[in-house]
């Protein structure tokens, strides 16, 4: 007597039948999409733009490349200044000039109480009728953001975007800092980010408060959130630490005004 | 044998659908897309770029100069004393807390203005690179943002009337060009705002320090 294995019903093949095909539709659907998104990237793109990608490529390494180096004199610098070269009151007392000077210009990292705010673009499908631009952050969004943040009272400011872990570093905002606009990109010190953007900031108690009740948020940005979907969220923190700015700090064109005592 | 095919069948789909959703998951975080940007973006980018790393060269042949004459000066036996000084005065100047002199240009601003073409002005002048900045007196730090006060635009707690003007240093020629290249902020305002600008570079400019206690009160120092 041989057993036989039992015939799948009519109804149980019906549900294989229909799991397999939304499966199949839900890789189609995916895929489609992917493949849309990836060829609007690649179309369009002339020989003449390609060579300016990779130009701009190179010029973003070789800035990371200066960059590390200026960390590494910086240090160096660092190094001689503390040394005890005689007069070491007089030193220690210029040091203690000079780390005052570095804290209040952003070129010491701090730590202390604060916010953190997340902006990323709008996950809205843009209508046919609209601008895509719309439904990106722009240059003006993340100005605004700093703008309300400096006039709520934050004492330190980074800028930090695209992924937390292997994108670039956070750029602490400094006198010389600009925030500035290129197409869709943005340069935050002259390095490209890429959203999402996190902006984190060293404060006083009530930051997030008075930075969601500034006419900069209140009256541009949050609007914009509103109708195109851009994606914001802010917290409070008891404890961040920002990096110090890692830039050029030497005037060419100036020179520093004698103190008259 | 039929349900076995089956399973593996669907493992199948499920390990392409979940390749494809992470695909696509990363794809949403818009990495910075340089394909996207037009010629004249791009062109854009790489002169504030290369801008960027002459500027980042020179900052970094002055600290290596600094290293030599730290070095020089241990060598010789002589105090570091006079170096750190310099190198203070030099600290201070670039974050605002102390004044600063040099070539430049001047812009005359008279007519209708709100605090919003202020801060667009002051980051275009930034990024041209201006080393120091100063709306009507008041020297522009990290922390200086132009507000709407109760009856004109405030930076740092002082109004600012009409007309006003804002000083730069930096390269004469490359500050003017890029405020009032074709397209650039200059020509943007005067669409949206009612007022005359007139540049004038100069040879000789003088900033003051801020008068601003920039001292943080809650931001400590990282040892």
């Amino acid at each position: 007597m041989t057993r036989r294995r039992p015939v799948p019903s009519r109804f149980a093949r019906r549900q294989w039948t229909i799991s397999i095909a939304g499966a199949l539709a839900a890789i189609g659907f995916v895929g489609a999409a992917q493949l849309n998104s990836s060829l609007a990237r690649q179309d369009f793109i002339t020989s003449a733009q390609r060579v300016l990608i990779t130009e701009a490529e190179q010029l973003t390494r070789q800035q990371e490349a200066l960059r590390a180096e200026i960390e590494v004199a910086e240090d160096r610098v660092r190094s001689f200044q503390e040394q005890d070269a005689g007069s070491r009151s007089a030193l220690e007392l210029l040091n203690q000039e000079l780390a005052a000077a570095r804290l209040a210009s952003g070129l010491a990292a701090v730590t202390g109480p604060g916010m953190v705010v997340e902006v990323a673009d709008s996950q809205r499908p843009v209508p046919v009728d609209e601008s895509a631009t719309n439904y990106i952050v722009l240059v003006d969004d993340l100005r605004d953001i700093v703008t309300a943040l400096w006039a709520s009272g934050a004492e330190a400011i980074t800028v930090a975007g695209g992924a937390t872990e292997g994108g670039p570093p956070a750029e602490r905002l400094v006198a010389t800092t600009s925030i500035y606009g290129a197409g869709s990109a943005i340069l935050v010190n002259a390095v490209p980010l890429s959203p999402p953007y996190r902006i984190e900031a060293i404060g006083p108690e009530g930051l997030r408060d008075r930075f969601l009740a500034h006419p900069s948020y209140i009256g541009r940005l949050e609007p914009r959130i509103e109708a195109y979907g851009l994606q914001f969220a802010s917290e409070a923190r008891d404890d961040l630490t920002l990096p110090a700015f890692i830039g050029n700090t030497a005037l060419r064109w100036g020179a520093p005004i004698p103190e008259r005592n | 044998m039929v349900a076995r095919m089956a399973q593996l069948s669907l493992f199948v789909v499920a390990t392409i659908i979940g390749i494809l959703l992470v695909g696509q998951l990363r794809s949403q975080a818009r990495p910075l897309e340089l394909s996207t940007l037009t010629a004249q973006e791009l062109s854009s980018l790489i002169q504030t770029l290369s801008a960027r790393n002459v500027d980042l060269t020179d900052g970094l042949a002055d600290l290596r100069e600094q290293i030599r004459d730290y070095e020089r000066a241990e060598l010789q036996g002589r105090s570091v004393l006079a170096l750190t000084e310099e190198d203070l005065d030099g600290l201070s100047a670039f974050g605002g807390l102390r004044g600063v002199e040099g070539q430049g240009i001047v812009i005359e601003i008279d007519g209708a203005f709100n605090p919003t073409a202020v801060n667009d002005l002051i980051h275009e002048l930034r990024n041209a690179p201006a080393e120091a900045i100063a709306v009507d007196d008041v020297r522009i730090t990290a922390r200086s943002v132009a507000v709407l006060g109760t009856s004109a635009i405030e930076i740092d707690g002082v109004p600012i009337g009409s007309p006003f003007t804002i000083s730069a240093i930096g390269s004469p020629s490359g500050l003017r060009s890029a405020i009032e290249r074709p397209g650039g902020i200059l020509t943007l305002l005067a669409q949206s705002i009612d007022a005359v600008f007139t540049v004038t570079e100069r040879t000789s400019l003088s900033i003051a320090g801020t008068q601003r206690d920039l001292t943080p009160q809650v931001a400590r120092s990282v040892e």
